[in-house]
C-alpha cells in the first residue's frame, strides 16, 4: 500500500527533472574570469570608516567645535 | 588640621578643578568664534586649519585640537588596520558633510579657503556616502 502513496512524488520529480536537464548547462571558462575594479583601495577604506569617523566625532566633541 | 584649614584646602581644591575645567571649555569657546568668523575652519584632510585673520590664541588653539584629534585618529586607525591619514579623510568627509555651517570657511586638499552656502560641500569623490 506504502508504494502507492510515492507515485505521484516521484512523477512530479521526474517532470521536474527532464526540462532543467535540458536547459542549463555549465561550462568551465577557458580563462579566468577578469572583475575590473575601477576604484582606489584607499576610497574603499575611507568609505568603509565613514561610520567610524561619525562615531568618533560625536565621542570628542571639545576636538570638534561647531 | 583645623576646621579652617580643611575649608582652605577644599577652596584651593574647588578652585584648582575650576581653573582645569576652564581650560578645554574656553579653547573649545574661541574656536568657535573664530569658526564664525571665518578665522579658522575644517579642512577635507579631517584638521582645523587658520586663514590668515586667526590670531596667535587662535592658532594655539587649532594646533592643540589637532595634536588631539590625530591621537583619536591614530588610535582608531590602529583598531582597523588603516593608516591614519585614511581616519583622518574620513573624518574630514563627516566634518565637511554635516559640521560646516552656512557662512563658514572650508578648504578641500590644498585649494583656497572657500565660504560654504547653502548648498552642500562638494565633497572629494572618495568621500562617496559621507552625506547621506
Amino acid at each position: 500500500m506504502k508504494r502507492h502513496y510515492l507515485r505521484p512524488g516521484l512523477i512530479a520529480a521526474a517532470m521536474l527533472s527532464t526540462p532543467l536537464g535540458g536547459c542549463i548547462s555549465v561550462k568551465a571558462p577557458d580563462k579566468p574570469i577578469e572583475i575590473n575594479l575601477n576604484v582606489k583601495v584607499q576610497q574603499e577604506v575611507v568609505v568603509r570608516l565613514q561610520k567610524d569617523a561619525q562615531e568618533l566625532i560625536e565621542n570628542n566633541p571639545e576636538l570638534f567645535p561647531e | 588640621m583645623t576646621r579652617k584649614t580643611l575649608f582652605l584646602t577644599a577652596a584651593l581644591g574647588t578652585l584648582a578643578a575650576g581653573f582645569i575645567l576652564s581650560g578645554p571649555a574656553r579653547a573649545q569657546a574661541s574656536v568657535a568664534q573664530a569658526l564664525s568668523a571665518g578665522a579658522a575652519g575644517e579642512q577635507s584632510d579631517g584638521y582645523l586649519g587658520v586663514t590668515g585673520s586667526a590670531s596667535p590664541a587662535v592658532r594655539a588653539e587649532v594646533e592643540a585640537i589637532n595634536i588631539k584629534r590625530r591621537a583619536a585618529y591614530t588610535d582608531l586607525a590602529a583598531k582597523r588596520g588603516v593608516t591614519v591619514a585614511d581616519v583622518a579623510a574620513a573624518t574630514g568627509c563627516q566634518t565637511l558633510a554635516s559640521r560646516v555651517k552656512p557662512g563658514q570657511v572650508y578648504r578641500i586638499g590644498t585649494g583656497p579657503w572657500q565660504t560654504k552656502g547653502n548648498d552642500p560641500i562638494a565633497l572629494p569623490a572618495y568621500c562617496a556616502t559621507a552625506g547621506q
